[in-house]
């Protein structure tokens, strides 16, 4: 991690990462390498990696990519395991519409909380415990499936399940002990995209595991039990490997009190009060709901959809709901390089334009979605409306780190709660309701992502401008070391606690656009070593 | 650009393909002769039947009021939802349009079709979900299209109805794997925690 002394939030930075560009590795001159130690990666002096060599499982900092997102998947595997298999489960438990989009809400809002306590899980047991406590914990949360009877069971236990989705928080600080500030950018952005790729997974996993099983002889209201055998395997097993495999550290698995005490401690009061009173937040916390919140809803209802509107066979509706998934592949590292992109021409203000433009497409092919009456003009627009989404997931990322330096941790766990909160709200308004059927849902869930994206032209930073107006020229308070200083009082200043944002100022300066970089260009800026 | 192009236009094709194919789909279920064939279902017992177990005693036998005799090919018997059953769950409306309507998913038996009443014995299926029932049986053309049908309840659905209790799924030895799973997964992760505290205690103490 960052600042291994362990400030309130230390644990979220590098969560986002994207302090820096993205970049595959990192120069020698801008991050001095230890030629002395001996690992299969060239290292910085705190032997984090310093390239990012994505086929290679060498110990330690590769195995732990892989087997964090590899562990945070299998979570998204298990949590989305049941939506596939709902034209069976609503048949055995004789459920409603209104238990099944229950059922989704659950599956979501668990997490949300889980989240907020997982950062204190790996402060205090480090990452690879924190890992492996959550997946080996809900591995019963999985098995229990086959105990369920009734609607009431099965949100339950869709809830316990939906617990683990904090993997999420372990992995990306798992990487940022493992991976130099500034590559996490890009390590970070694809264990995220590549973990959220399970709930596609899920949908081409759990019917083909059902239908294998049906043709061993069970019944149909026995199989879809059993097929949960599976995601409660992969559970155990991920576990057992992060445990035997995984390491804490670079060098081993010592324990990081160690290292405390080396730099002050943040008050955590101040760092909440600087997120909370920074309205940037709120918006980014209810943009998130809108990208990432409609993913997660569409992954819990889009099989069931494509099996009942187009009287397709279980297996492929479930290949066609995964195909929205697995574009998590490509489309969130996408969004994020959208984003970048924009920034090199006209900086954070090309950054917010790029924004509102995916998500805004996003939502448009949402509205598409559910007005296509013929199957390939609805797979058609079901692809175009997950590019637009997971792209605006990654486009927001690359944003929220400028939000705040002091408040980032802080900032970028809330938004990630937004993100689980926007889904349970969609899910319980549109999808658990007879009011609409699910076409109808999904159009009005295309206006509302629309209509809740409007926000991001109210983002402004005094320093860089917003979508409609320019940069302040305002010469004290127009200038990112005022907007970054600004969390600091006089005191502190004084103090110089507030050097690190300083820093973090002076390198944000790429952020004012074109004219910005073409007038100076300190040499320690910006690795572009792609 | 080109592969763009080929992509468009194959898009544009299937597009195509679909509207077309779509036109052809609109045989209504209005328009079937109601009434046709004389249905009735009887339970083997009396109360709630359990899927799996319990049996039907069907029998169905040509109407004197039928008109469409001539065409009648096979007889698709068939168990439907009851309106009862169909409260709060889109996926068991019943549709007009034939091929939407999903109402009467559940297959008793097809049979050539024969002038003589007919019977047959039907056990409840193991994948019958819990809920009210009744039968019907549709007269099917040559061409594989339902012509008139007959059920074994009113026009309403109201009047001689079943219902039925489907399977739990659940097995004890499911349940038993379940809980040695799980135990397994909590207990193999206490012992790695024990040992590795243990061996940086012996660690330290060095």
């Amino acid at each position: 991690m960052g600042d291994p002394s362990g400030e309130p939030g230390s644990s979220m930075h590098g969560v986002t990462g994207r302090e820096q560009t993205f970049a595959f590795s990192v120069a020698s001159p801008m991050v001095p390498t230890d030629t002395t130690a001996k690992f299969d990666l060239p290292v910085d002096t705190e032997h984090k990696a310093k390239v990012f060599k994505l086929f290679s499982f060498a110990n330690p900092h590769m195995r732990t990519f892989h087997l964090s997102w590899i562990s945070f998947s299998t979570c998204f595997v298990s949590t989305f395991a049941a939506a596939p298999l709902v034209p069976i489960i609503r048949e055995n438990l004789n459920l409603t519409k209104q238990d099944i989009g229950n059922a989704g809400v659950a599956s979501v809002s668990g997490s949300i909380f889980s989240r907020l306590v997982m950062g204190a899980v790996c402060d205090l047991l480090g990452p690879r415990y924190g890992c492996a406590f959550l997946v080996m914990l809900s591995a019963p949360t999985v098995f229990s499936m086959s105990f369920v009877a009734d609607a009431g069971g099965f949100i339950t236990v869709r809830f316990m399940i939906g617990f683990c989705l904090a993997t999420f928080v372990s992995c990306q600080y798992w990487m940022s002990t493992m991976f130099n500030s500034q590559i996490i950018g890009l390590v970070n952005g694809t264990a995220a995209g590549w973990g959220n790729m399970g709930g596609g997974i899920t949908q081409l996993l759990m019917p083909v595991v059902y239908e294998i099983i049906r043709r061993c002889g069970a019944t149909a209201f026995t199989a879809w039990r059993l097929a949960f055998f599976v995601p409660g395997w992969l559970h155990i097993i991920m576990g057992i490997l992060v445990l035997t495999l995984g390491q804490d550290l670079p060098d081993g698995n010592r324990s990081t009190l160690e290292k405390k005490g080396e730099v002050a401690k943040d008050k955590f009061g101040k760092i909440m009060w600087y997120a909370v009173t920074n309205y940037r937040t709120w918006i980014f916390v209810l943009l998130y709901g809108y990208s990432m919140g409609v993913e997660l809803s569409t992954d819990n209802v889009i099989a069931e959809y494509f099996f009942d509107r187009f009287h397709l066979k279980l297996h492929t509706a479930g290949i066609i709901a995964a195909s929205f998934g697995m574009a998590n592949f490509f489309a969130r590292p996408a969004g994020g390089y959208a984003s970048d992109l924009a920034a090199t021409y006209f900086g954070m203000r090309g950054r917010l334009w790029a924004l509102w433009i995916i998500q805004t497409a996003g939502g448009l092919f949402c509205v598409w979605l559910g007005r296509a009456n013929t199957l390939v003009t609805a797979v058609v627009a079901m692809i175009l409306f997950s590019m637009g989404a997971q792209a605006a997931c990654g486009a927001t990322f690359a944003i929220v780190p400028f939000v705040s330096r002091r408040a980032l941790g802080i900032i970028s766990g809330l938004t990630g709660a937004g993100g689980n909160f926007g889904s349970g709200l969609t899910q319980l308004i549109f999808f658990s309701t007879s009011k609409f059927s699910t076409e109808q849902g999904l159009t009005w869930m295309g206006v509302m992502i629309v209509a809740c994206t409007l926000p991001v032209t109210l983002i402004h930073f005094p320093q860089w401008g917003s979508m409609f107006l320019p940069p302040s020229n305002d010469p004290v308070k127009g200038t990112e070391e005022h907007y970054y200083g600004s969390e600091w009082n006089e005191q502190e200043k004084q103090k110089n606690l507030h050097q690190g944002s300083l820093r973090f100022a002076e390198n944000s300066k790429s952020e004012g656009g074109r004219r910005v970089r073409s007038a100076a260009t300190p040499p320690e800026n910006t690795p572009n070593n792609v | 650009m080109a592969i763009h192009k080929i992509f468009f236009a194959s898009l544009l094709i299937c597009l195509l393909f679909q509207i077309s194919h779509g036109a052809t789909k609109e045989r209504l279920f209005s328009d079937l002769e109601k009434g046709a064939l004389e249905v009735t279902a009887t339970p083997s017992r009396e109360g709630v039947l359990d899927a799996g177990i319990d049996k039907l005693s069907i029998t169905w036998k040509l109407s004197s009021t039928a008109t469409k005799e001539a065409e009648f090919t096979t007889i698709k018997v068939k168990l439907c939802y009851a309106p009862v059953s169909q409260v709060d769950r889109p996926w068991r409306k019943t549709e007009n349009e034939l091929f939407k309507d999903k109402s009467c998913p559940h297959k008793i038996i097809t049979r050539p079709y024969d002038k003589s009443p007919q019977s047959f014995e039907y056990t409840l299926e193991r994948d019958i979900p819990t809920g009210t029932y009744f039968v019907r049986a549709y007269a099917v053309d040559a061409k594989g299209h339902e012509v008139a049908f007959g059920q074994s309840t009113d026009e309403a659905k109201s009047t001689k109805l079943f219902s039925v209790q489907a399977i739990s799924g659940r097995h004890k030895s499911l349940d038993i794997a379940s809980v040695c799973f799980s135990v397994f997964s909590v207990l193999a992760l206490l012992v790695f925690f024990v040992n590795e505290k243990r061996k940086a205690k012996i660690e330290q103490s060095k």
